[in-house]
């Protein structure tokens, strides 16, 4: 047995396994018989062993340094330590469809545990196992991770060094396909729901799901925005490049969807937003790879390109169109016919939802036009940052002032109390911002200021109520932290508050410098006075570092390094970051003298608020994990269903 | 010292045959600013601000020898559009081919208004005869 054969047949199986289960899941639909479906979830815990047998096959090949499997020649090195060996299954594209097909058939697994009516059930397993059948068809054909070298070589170059630079890479990706193959689930559902034309249930069916991956998304997109300011070199945590945009898609969706599903939950209303928005978000993350992985948009982070692209973009279309497919054939019937009013919980839930899928769309267009432009007019555009940022910024100004007044609405009518809350929250915000222009910040800085202010005090006002609430209920005033929903929420919107500041800020005021410094010469800048002590260079076995000594008057010596790895041609920036609550003060060396080691440029960027964004990611997956974590537990306790 | 540290001295040398002998001139917050609003012309997705190629280098290097001279943000960025055509620029420019990804965000956000307008408008009430009709129907016994 090699590794090779054992990974080829775990994927072989894998396939076999969720085609057959398909097929019967499709027979249980349409012959109504509950056998058919007993053998289709007979396949799921088979499907996921052939799949972890198969991931498994690739972590073998690894670790044993099997360079006949191409994968393994291209993406690993004997140099390797044993860290970046054991993540380097999703260093590269087959092996992370794998990890991806892994997860699926993981998630199946678990959904298809949860107690359904058979109609349902049969659907919902047909779609994922669907997902399945497509994932490890890619495998089994374009993208095989276990592809094998007639002429093996004695070693490999070792994964993309911007990977083996910080532990993070570890986290990042799979806290990302947690969370991409998570929206899977409430797909299944809608899709289940739109066939057997039962439309309510479903959202509150797979709120945990829906919960889980967003909470995922969230922090694997924060670990990769870290990941980014520790890694690159570049001082700043978000680019707008075309892969960061793949993955925010799927994430504003997915947000729009989990505040749709709140209003269908308690009013039953907004059925045809919610088949749209799950469907897009789902659809979106294969979007996502096919962006990635087609090569069609040249990027940093496209580490690989296939002929896989073709495949996803099919994907992407065929699940749009079932998705979206079906929502037009139970249109009628999904429409709602209450009245709205802009001023309650819904019309907010509705406006905000609408300001983050109408964020997703500019987002798609802004990542496509170059794209659109060069197939149709031939001409080469650049579509970067600086538009991003301005179409940007009025949608997140929009998101957060509904984010403060919308948990404050109540259902239906606005109360008369109400409108004293929302006077006091105004004035809140008009104070913020006002003394955040006399302290002479901009606009938008004064803003962020205003608007954390104003969530904040919408926060407390929140607290107050329930709390006073419970007190003239003659409960104990702590109970209010049973309400896990609610104070989750809270810690969540707290966190995206806080966020807002940290971006408007690191944006508006970022210094940037770089200055070359000779041995003992001093330099004082952004509030730091530094002074080359030397240039040394360090033989680390699988790279070479260039480091250079600075003594500062605060932080005593840091000492910023550049990496050289021998399978990339110019050397890689390790930065030496200094967080403070304040400023970050961020240290490169970006040249040094080759023959004496007697200067050393070195680049200061000095970007304020930016710990804080650390601080807010954490807050959202701890608000998150606050939601689901004990209550889910408790229902399935109680015998009711959380999926 | 190992087979392969003979190699990172050829690279040293090979890399700074791209770049510059001499130290690269110091550059101040403006040069930075003007930098990443353009293009590195050989990477993937990074600005002149960010990259470490050979070609950022001197960009940079232009930028803050152009910023000596007096020359202003507009005159620096015009410069490089003649050089590179105007896909060095991160912001489209509002015109021409450009304009339309500035234009249809704003015709969307509009659309966007006009149908939450029409969606939260109160409904028409139903015709009273089907009123009755469904009035009738719910005092029936079943």
């Amino acid at each position: 047995m090699t590794p090779a054969l054992l990974g080829n047949l775990g994927v072989s199986l894998a396939l076999a396994f969720s085609l057959l289960g398909l097929a019967l899941s499709l027979l249980a639909y349409h012959q109504g018989d509950g056998r058919f479906l007993r053998g289709a979830k007979a396949l799921v815990a088979p499907a996921f062993l052939a799949a972890l047998a198969a991931f498994l096959a690739l972590e073998w090949a690894l670790i044993t340094h099997d360079f006949s499997v191409a994968y393994v020649a291209r993406n690993h090195s004997v140099q390797d330590p044993l860290w970046v060996t054991l993540v380097t299954p999703w260093a590269a594209l087959e092996g992370s469809i794998l990890l991806w097909g892994l997860l699926q058939t993981l998630y199946t697994f678990l959904a298809s545990r949860k107690p359904l009516d058979p109609w349902r059930a049969s659907l919902v397993l047909a779609v994922l196992f669907g997902i399945q059948v497509f994932f490890f068809g890619v495998m089994a054909t374009i993208a095989s991770p276990f592809q094998t070298l007639p002429n093996p070589p004695a070693d490999g170059v070792g994964p993309n060094p911007l990977l083996q630079n910080h532990w993070m890479m570890a986290v990042h990706p799979v806290l990302m396909y947690l969370g991409f193959v998570g929206l899977s689930v409430p797909f299944a559902y809608a899709v289940a729901a739109m066939v057997v034309r039962r439309y309510q249930t479903w959202v509150g069916e797979t709120r945990w799901w829906t919960l889980i991956a967003w909470g995922f998304l969230t922090a694997g997109k924060v670990a990769g925005m870290w990941w980014s300011y520790e890694v690159l070199g570049w001082g700043g945590y978000w680019a707008w490049d075309p892969v960061e945009n793949a993955s925010f898609i799927p994430w504003l969706l997915a947000t729009a969807f989990l505040h749709t599903a709140i209003v269908q939950e308690t009013r039953g209303a907004f059925k045809a937003w919610n088949f749209a928005f799950v469907t897009l978000a789902f659809a979106a993350t294969v979007l996502g790879t096919f962006l990635t992985r087609s090569g069609v948009i040249q990027s940093v982070h496209a580490f690989a390109e296939g002929p896989v692209g073709p495949a996803f973009l099919g994907a992407f279309l065929f699940f749009t169109a079932l998705g979206l497919g079906l929502l037009s054939r139970v249109s009628r019937e999904v429409r709602d016919t209450v009245v709205f009013r802009p001023l309650s919980r819904e019309g907010a839930l509705l406006l905000g939802a609408f300001f983050f899928a109408g964020w997703a769309l500019v987002v798609v267009l802004g990542t496509f036009y170059p794209l659109l432009v060069e197939a149709f007019a031939g001409a080469k555009v650049s579509v970067g940052a600086p538009f991003f940022n301005q179409v940007s910024a009025p949608l997140g100004v929009g998101i957060l002032f509904l984010m403060g007044v919308g948990p404050l609405l109540p259902w239906r009518k606005p109360r008369a109390e109400v409108f004293r809350n929302l006077y006091l929250l105004l004035g809140v915000l008009l104070l913020g911002t006002l003394g955040g222009l006399l302290r002479g910040y901009t606009l938008g800085a004064s803003l962020a200021v205003g608007l954390f202010l104003y969530n904040t005090a919408a926060i407390l006002l929140l607290v107050r109520e329930g709390v006073l609430a419970r007190v003239k209920a003659g409960l104990s005033p702590w109970g209010f932290l049973a309400n896990r929903r609610r104070v989750g929420s809270l810690v969540v919107h707290f966190a995206v508050a806080l966020m807002g500041l940290g971006i408007a800020f690191s944006q508006t005021y970022r210094l940037e410098s770089e200055k070359t410094l000779y041995r003992g010469q001093a330099w004082e800048v952004g509030g730091v006075r530094m002074e080359l002590l030397g240039v040394r260079a360090l033989d680390e076995g699988r790279r070479f570092a260039v480091e250079a000594s600075l003594r500062t008057d605060r932080f005593g010596e840091v000492r910023p390094r550049l990496h050289f790895y021998p399978q990339m041609n110019s050397p890689l920036p390790a930065p030496k970051v200094v967080y403070t609550p304040g400023n970050d003060y961020y240290f490169l060396l970006m040249d040094f003298d080759r023959e004496k080691g007697e200067w050393a440029s070195i680049r200061l960027i000095v970007t304020p608020l930016v710990f804080w964004m650390w601080v807010a990611g954490g807050l959202m997956a701890l608000g998150t994990l606050y939601i689901l974590w004990p209550v889910a537990r408790r229902e399935e306790l109680k015998g009711v269903s959380p999926a | 010292m190992r087979a392969w540290a003979l190699w990172f001295l050829f690279f040293l040398g090979a890399w700074a045959q791209g770049g510059l002998t001499s130290p690269p001139p110091d550059l101040s917050p403006e040069v930075f600013a003007i930098a990443r609003e353009l293009r590195c012309p050989v990477c993937q997705g990074e600005s002149a601000a960010e990259s470490n190629s050979g070609v950022a280098v001197e960009m940079r290097r232009l930028i803050a020898e152009m910023l000596g001279e007096g020359k202003t943000k507009d005159e620096i960025k015009a410069f490089f559009v003649e050089r590179y055509g105007e896909w060095i620029l991160y912001e489209p420019p509002k015109r021409g081919v450009t304009l339309w990804v500035w234009l249809l965000p704003v015709l969307g956000l509009i659309l966007l208004g006009l149908g939450l307008f029409a969606y939260f408008r109160p409904k028409k009430p139903l015709p009273p005869e089907l009123l009755e009709e469904a009035e009738r129907r719910l005092k029936e016994p079943q």
